[in-house]
């Protein structure tokens, strides 16, 4: 069957869906945006949905070491050309059918909120596209619509702040209560918040549905625990640095002016090929062509800014804005992770 | 092979069961549901047994009095029916429980929750 594509337009995911499931159309979803994600229908019903914010079959099977991940690799290796990797894991007895049945239904209303709740995002269909896990499970279509409605409201009850639900994590350090009681959940999340991690990132580690992770952020940010996004960046952030945890770690290395520091004559002469207060790079100079003797000369690496691990580049570098649909490359990205979680 | 409806028509089986289904309890969800639910409707009843759980599992001092106290079922009784709940533990990541709605002139509470805790453990395990 050939692939049919529709213009990408940009209208409520919903009501698209709406619509292919009104004309029993067999298909993927595509929005776009961010997170994004996709929704696969089959005759108009729900088969499956996936987004980068949500932990996907795979990661939860994998993830909370239910299945290996060469069990899971192995499944996909086997079905995946003929879309029953879903039947493949409880024909062979890796998996019950309610416990397959109960995994799919989870990770779909999980990714379809993330994939639905943006009242407008890019959205193609192409026409007879499956998914290779094949179909475990069908959807009423407005059972999903109407979920997804409900589980927006339920976060605003909580905590109305959606960029709790996108931002990196980072708990306060002191927290504004004498006593805290926490949830199995949230502990997991305050253990495992690095001020790196976003949300998206916490649930695929952990193995926790990308809902449910959110809703706990909320109801921590609720209790004063969590920093909200706002008054974490003072001045716009280049690059993000990592965020010091508690009074003992200090990310920043304090600046060294020389008229604030005594002058000892041995490394005086350093100081002064260096200006202050905003350095330019020394030009490179090989160790041993340094000078000793009377002057000293010490070697000195050129002071540039180190990229810390995970900081994104400035805008003027990155330059290009990401493409339209990241959320299928993600997607690929998933696939390839677990892949290599297979081979260790 | 056991499934999700599989499990809701053995619910359906248990002597005086009028309704049963299976509520996510975090977002009080019906995954899937059989028979009646009270005022015919279950979304809303899943709404209720939602908050149910989470008072006994989150703001009660019941559940975790010890380590790995985990909550097993709940039962409310009313002058006209047995409410039971019983929690579905995955290993992977999901909070379920399973709900089944007697009749209290038919329904016999000792047995139901014998067979509860039965479905409840084939649904995921072998």
């Amino acid at each position: 069957m050939g692939l049919t594509v529709t213009a990408s337009k940009t209208v409520p995911p919903g009501r698209l869906l709406t619509q292919v499931a009104g004309e029993r159309q067999t298909g993927v979803l595509v929005v776009g945006g961010h997170p994004g994600g996709a929704v696969y229908v089959l005759e108009g019903r729900v088969i499956y949905a996936e987004s980068p914010a949500a932990p996907g079959v795979g990661e939860l099977l994998t993830a909370s070491g239910r299945l290996a991940g060469r069990t899971w690799q192995n499944a996909l290796d086997l079905g995946t050309s003929t879309a029953r990797v879903g039947r493949l894991l409880v024909e062979q007895g890796h998996l019950t059918q309610g416990e397959l049945e109960l995994c799919v239904l989870g990770a779909i209303y999980d990714a379809a909120y993330f994939v639905l709740s943006s009242a407008a995002a890019p959205v193609e269909f192409l026409t007879g596209a499956t998914h290779w896990l094949g179909p475990v499970v069908h959807v009423d279509p407005a059972a999903i619509n109407r979920e997804v409605g409900r589980r927006v409201g339920l976060l605003d009850e909580i905590f109305p702040d959606r960029r709790i639900d996108t931002a990196a994590v980072a708990p306060v350090t002191r927290p504004p209560r004498e006593r805290v009681t926490l949830t199995s959940l949230q502990w997991e999340l305050l253990v495992h918040a690095d001020g790196q991690r976003t949300p998206a990132d916490l649930a695929l580690l952990l193995g926790r549905a990308g809902y449910a992770t959110i809703q706990e952020l909320r109801r921590m940010a609720a209790m004063g625990l969590l920093e909200l996004p706002e008054a974490r960046s003072e001045t716009p952030e280049f690059v993000r640095l990592p965020r010091a945890r508690g009074t003992a770690v200090d990310v920043e290395r304090p600046v060294v002016r020389p008229q604030e520091t005594p002058a000892v004559p041995v490394v005086a002469g350093a100081r002064a090929s260096v200006p202050a207060p905003d350095p330019p790079p020394d030009p490179p100079r090989h160790p041993l062509a340094e000078e000793s003797g009377a002057n000293q000369l010490v070697y000195r690496p050129p002071r540039l800014a180190r990229r810390k691990p995970g900081a994104k580049l400035p805008k003027e570098v990155a330059g290009e804005p990401p493409p339209v649909h990241q959320g299928t490359d993600e997607v690929l990205l998933k696939r390839i992770r677990t892949a290599l979680r297979a081979l260790r | 092979m056991p499934g999700v409806d599989h499990c809701l028509q053995e619910a359906m089986a248990i002597p005086g069961a009028v309704g049963a289904s299976i509520v996510d309890y975090t977002t009080g969800f019906p995954v899937a549901t059989t028979g009646a639910a009270p005022n015919s409707d279950h979304e809303a009843a899943a709404t209720g047994t939602a908050d149910v759980v989470q008072a006994a599992n989150s703001r009660s001092l019941y559940v975790s009095a010890l380590p790995h106290d985990l909550l097993e079922d709940l039962i409310i009784t009313t002058a006209g029916g047995y409410h039971l709940l019983r929690m579905v533990r995955t290993d992977f990541d999901s909070r379920l429980v399973l709900y089944v709605w007697l009749d209290r002139a038919q329904g016999n509470l000792a047995v139901a929750r014998r067979r509860m805790q039965k479905l409840a453990d084939e649904l995921v395990a072998y």
